[in-house]
């Protein structure tokens, strides 16, 4: 929020997340991939374009654990690496 | 009215006439009658006189018969009718104006619920973007060119006992590419703290490119003690950002968490999450 309350300068409205809030992950059970993911991105200089597929499997991990609605992988932007891991850019 | 003053404004004029010396046609008996001394229409006219000033003289000479105020003007039948019509007319239409302003006035008033009330059927609720949901992920497509660089920073409320930091420094990004990102919260008390968190994205004008789509934030996380778990926020920058004039020079964008500590019966007043409630504790996860 902005501190200074100024009058007429717009401050910053914060929106509500799309599909929620993730359950926290209490057991773990998803470190892996989260490692995995984190890992990648420390290689590849934190390009997140080049580590999708690994975040892909975060949330497929999620999904499958019931820490996150099933969704199809299409509608969280990952058509293109739902045909398999052919687009690595 | 009229017919009071008639005697006197007679009386005035005549003896009005004889003083002044204009050449209209006079009328003798009428000046006979006003040299008689101790005549009433005298002093009815003196009497006038005196209420009703001496500026009306001037025009004595023409308003032999004496006019009440809402009389028409001629005598004319016709043009009577006509300006009884004309009078009419004006009534109706003042009426239809005052009328008008009356309503007006109650529009501006009964703007606020009804407006209200419109937002809340059709969800537009003040943001901007209207069709922003799952479809417009589905087709949106990357715009490679433009690389933006995320910085992630946490903050704790002083009351809060947490841990709370993020897992990655920073991530860079494309519009229109969904991205995942991670913090950590840790509770190194002995109890379970219940916290929740809000979001803030600077510079402010991109914070509204900034599309969630799914975080740990405006809802209660609670943490076992000794607890540590992994939060993930799951983002995108709407495409259009590229197309903004204004977002040329953006190239860093800054989203910060701070995580407050959620106390019994303490409710925030958070945006409209679960349809504009306010957030109390009671609600799980």
């Amino acid at each position: 929020m902005s501190t200074a309350m100024n009058f007429g300068t717009k401050s910053f409205q914060p929106r509500p997340p799309d599909k929620g809030s993730f359950p926290l992950d209490h057991f773990g059970e998803c470190t892996r991939f989260k490692e995995k993911f984190l890992k990648c991105l420390r290689e590849n200089n934190f390009e997140n374009g080049l580590c999708r597929y690994e975040s892909k499997e975060y949330l497929e991990c999620r999904m499958e654990r019931q820490l996150m609605a099933q969704e199809p992988l299409e509608k969280l932007g990952f058509g293109d690496l739902a045909d398999g891991k052919a687009d690595r850019r | 009215m009229g017919g009071l003053w008639r005697p006197a404004w007679r009386g005035f004029a005549f003896c009005g006439w004889r003083r002044s010396p204009a050449g209209r046609p006079t009328s003798f008996a009428g000046v006979e009658q006003c040299l008689k001394p101790g005549r009433s229409g005298t002093e009815g006219a003196e009497r006038g006189l005196r209420q009703l000033g001496t500026w009306r003289r001037p025009s004595l000479t023409r308003d032999l018969v004496v006019q009440p105020p809402r009389r028409p003007k001629s005598s004319n039948p016709y043009t009577r009718a006509q300006e009884e019509e004309w009078r009419r007319r004006n009534k109706t239409v003042l009426t239809y104006v005052a009328a008008t302003a009356v309503g007006m006035l109650g529009a501006s008033y009964a703007a606020v619920p009804l407006y209200r009330l419109y937002c809340q059927t059709t969800g537009l609720g003040g943001s901007v973007t209207a069709g922003h949901g799952s479809d417009q992920i589905e087709n949106m497509v990357p715009v490679k060119d433009r690389i933006i660089k995320v910085t992630f920073n946490a903050d704790v409320h002083a009351s809060l006992q947490w841990n709370f930091r993020p897992q990655q420094t920073e991530i860079y990004v494309v519009p229109g590419e969904t991205a995942l990102a991670f913090y950590k919260a840790k509770n190194p008390t002995d109890k379970p703290v219940i916290g929740i968190s809000t979001y803030n994205v600077v510079p402010f004008e991109a914070g509204q490119y900034f599309n969630k789509i799914q975080c740990f934030c405006f809802e209660e996380q609670r943490l076992n003690p000794q607890e540590e778990v992994d939060m993930p926020v799951f983002f995108y920058i709407d495409p259009e950002f590229a197309e903004d004039p204004r977002m040329v020079n953006v190239d860093l964008i800054t989203l910060s968490y701070t995580f407050f500590e959620a106390k019994e019966g303490h409710t925030l007043p958070l945006p409209g999450y679960n349809g504009s409630q306010q957030l109390s504790p009671a609600s799980s996860l």
